[in-house]
């Protein structure tokens, strides 16, 4: 079944069928009533492929996911994908796991499908891979900051200020000895954490000891190994701030498998707040990301972008900053119930 | 005929009445029930980037006041487009309450709201629930930068929402000026526990949230006056206005318009067309030709300790018999100086000091302060 025997059936013309589908205002109401009743009589879907032939629009977009096994991201994708489905789009996700070359395979085929927009997720590729999306006039956000790709509109969050707010944390509750443990990836956050550390111990006049800072694998296995490097030390740390919530799960796994108790003998602080962070023992203590925000935040700019470009607006490049939150729990060996409640 | 004609930050409104952001104004239609109602505007319930879940209970009323621990609209920014436009479909002013955590992320919400045909923006960062021990709005340079972003990003006119949960509300209101910003309203609801079931040892709602209703009025009136000694910021007076007299007191205190809440979610919205139809009859009894010159006539009479001319008054009765069996006014003077025999009342003057709260505490009025 295709327009034309619909067109037939109603003995209408195939623009006619066409109007409706697309521009249903524009057509009297008797005769959109009647071929409305043979399209549901008939079963018939539109094609959507010639359909974006025809008008330019696929009504799909592309989300590109560092790696689909890390909640965090499965919790941003939600977001954008909530969004495109208000919107009547179909989102395209592509799990690149960590491979930049997986990641430009996946950008080539969605602009062989004509996407009408991308929302990369802390994407690896540099602005010079992401010129082709420009070429086709494919508009491009990127949600989280990986390397620098200044010229695309940003959903980003300040990991600076929240990195300090989590140290000073741990230093307020008596600990000196903070160790820092962070994932490879995203680099530009993790260097913003890095410094956020740094600054909070400078200003407790407490000398950067470059021995606890180490970097692992962005997984629970990496938390784990780099856990255990702590553990060996002569001299071990009072707290460990790991840059994600599964780096933490890891850490704190390997305090158990040592009989070391958290958070009596080592603190441990995540980043994140991933769902299952509140329900390993103890609860752990982290910085609150809004991870959904951020998703639903990158495909309002995406949408803002596919919209101006269908009404010919220009619109400059923007950029929404949010806020980081420290989640208090109980791994971090905190006293004060009221830190918990807000 | 009273001219209720309000103009406040270029809004034509009808009255001076709003209808406050909450739960009330959940989504296009009830918004729309209090322009109605006769309210002049209508500001939704505040929305913000990513809705959230509701708790259950969350909202607990006790009588005077109510705790509410609903956090914001439910309704997705993208659902308010097509909210907007039924809570419009009626015609009247429609503000949109917005909250955020960054500069950024407020001033995009508040341009979609914008884009989608709200006539005012409202930023209501000043929830005393889950957001913080210290109330974002409590801080000068957070209010300054967030205003100024919206102020920059949004072509309606922008109102900051201010918190009684702060040290000096002066400086808040203050920053909003500099940065920009057409209006403050003033109060919004205060961190409260509503109370505890002392049998199961129960907190009235299981976390802090914020109290509204007619008990948070006089610390709304304060505010109110403070800011309007403060600068010439036009302000919306907010908090326990349960009446038209309510309304009268905080524009004499030098509010221009004024927001109900809580008494339009206990008494329904029934409560803004009495108050909008007694407050004309009032000011037509009063001879006052426009509703505005109501504006600040208290303040002149707010005064500070030095400026107090100290009169040795003391508590006399104006001769009417007392209630039958009516003690309150012997057993409350902390200076033992009221007598009383058979019905009357008599203060001894060498012992009563002029405090005043047996006039306050009678309850047929009988006693004034006098010399």
């Amino acid at each position: 079944m295709n327009i034309r025997h619909i067109a037939q059936k109603a003995g209408v013309s195939v623009a006619t069928v066409s109007r409706v589908l697309n521009h249903p205002e524009s057509v009297a109401t008797a005769t959109k009533e009647k071929i409305e009743a043979i399209i549901a009589q008939e079963e018939y879907t539109p094609n959507w492929f010639a359909r974006g032939l025809n008008f330019n629009k696929t009504a799909t977009i592309g989300l590109m996911i560092p790696h689909i096994m890390n909640p965090m991201h499965m919790e941003i994708a939600k977001g954008v994908e909530d969004v495109a489905q208000h919107k009547d789009y179909t989102t395209f996700m592509c799990n690149v796991e960590d491979n930049v070359e997986k990641e430009k395979q996946y950008l080539e085929n969605l602009i062989k499908r004509r996407v009408d927009g991308i929302v990369f997720i802390s994407s690896l590729l540099g602005e010079k891979d992401l010129c082709i999306a420009d070429e086709q006039g494919i508009p491009v956000v990127m949600i989280g900051e990986n390397r620098e790709t200044l010229k695309y509109p940003v959903v980003r969050v300040d990991c600076q200020n929240a990195a300090y707010e989590a140290t000073k944390h741990l230093l307020e509750i008596g600990h000196h000895d903070i160790a820092m443990l962070y994932g490879k990836k995203p680099e530009i956050e993790n260097r913003q954490k890095i410094e956020g550390y740094k600054t909070a111990l400078k200003e407790a006049g407490i000398a950067v000891n470059d021995e606890f800072i180490i970097s692992v694998e962005n997984t629970i296995e990496g938390g784990y190994l780099g856990g255990k490097k702590y553990i060996d030390m002569e001299k071990r740390p009072q707290a460990v701030f790991a840059t994600s919530d599964l780096l933490a799960f890891g850490v704190i796994d390997a305090m158990k498998d040592n009989d070391i108790s958290v958070p009596k003998e080592m603190a441990v602080i995540g980043f994140d707040n991933i769902r299952m962070s509140n329900l390993i023992e103890p609860k752990l203590t982290t910085v609150e990301k809004p991870l959904h925000k951020m998703g639903v935040l990158g495909a309002r700019l995406l949408f803002d972008m596919i919209e101006s470009k269908e009404k010919e607006e220009k619109q400059p490049p923007k950029e929404i900053l949010l806020q980081a939150k420290l989640k208090i729990r109980k791994s971090c060996g905190h006293k004060e119930r009221i830190g918990e409640m807000f | 005929m009273t001219n209720m004609l309000t103009d406040f930050v270029g809004l034509k409104m009808k009255n001076p009445f709003i209808i406050a952001a909450g739960p009330w104004n959940r989504d296009g239609s009830s918004t729309k029930k209090g322009l109605l109602a006769g309210a002049g505007a209508v500001i939704t319930e505040t929305i913000v980037s990513d809705a959230m879940l509701d708790v259950r209970p969350r909202i607990a009323y006790n009588g005077f006041g109510a705790q509410n621990i609903r956090l914001y609209s439910d309704i997705q920014v993208e659902g308010w487009e097509h909210e907007m436009d039924i809570a419009k479909s009626a015609g009247g002013i429609v503000i949109a309450s917005v909250s955020a955590h960054t500069p950024s992320e407020l001033a995009y919400l508040a341009s979609k709201m914008e884009k989608f045909g709200a006539d005012a923006i409202e930023i209501s960062v000043s929830n005393p629930a889950k957001e913080g021990l210290e109330v974002l709005a409590s801080n000068p340079d957070v209010i300054f930068d967030m205003t100024r972003e919206v102020v920059s990003n949004v072509r309606i006119p922008v109102i900051v929402k201010l918190s009684q949960n702060s040290t000096n509300i002066s400086r808040v209101a203050k920053a909003v000026q500099k940065a920009g910003g057409s209006a403050v309203s003033a109060i919004n609801s205060v961190r409260c526990i509503l109370g505890v079931d002392i049998e199961k040892a129960e907190p009235s709602l299981p976390t802090y949230g914020g109290y509204s209703g007619v008990p948070i009025r006089p610390l709304g009136l304060a505010s109110v006056a403070t800011i309007a000694q403060t600068s010439d910021i036009p302000i919306c007076g907010v908090g326990g206005i349960d009446n038209f007299r309510n309304a009268v007191e905080y524009m004499m205190l030098g509010a221009s318009a004024v927001q109900v809440g809580t008494a339009v979610m206990i008494h329904g919205f029934e409560r803004i067309t009495e108050m909008v139809e007694q407050l004309e009859e009032w000011c037509d009894s009063h001879g006052i030709s426009d509703v505005q010159e109501i504006r600040g006539k208290a303040l002149k009479n707010l005064k500070s300790f030095d400026e107090m001319k100290i009169e040795p008054a003391i508590s006399i009765s104006d001769g009417r018999p007392c209630r039958e069996g009516c003690n309150e006014c012997v057993r409350s003077c902390v200076y033992n100086a009221i007598e009383k025999t058979g019905n009357e009342v008599k203060a001894i003057g060498d012992r009563c000091t002029g405090c005043g709260l047996c006039t306050s505490l009678c309850p047929i009025k009988k006693l004034h302060m006098k010399w």
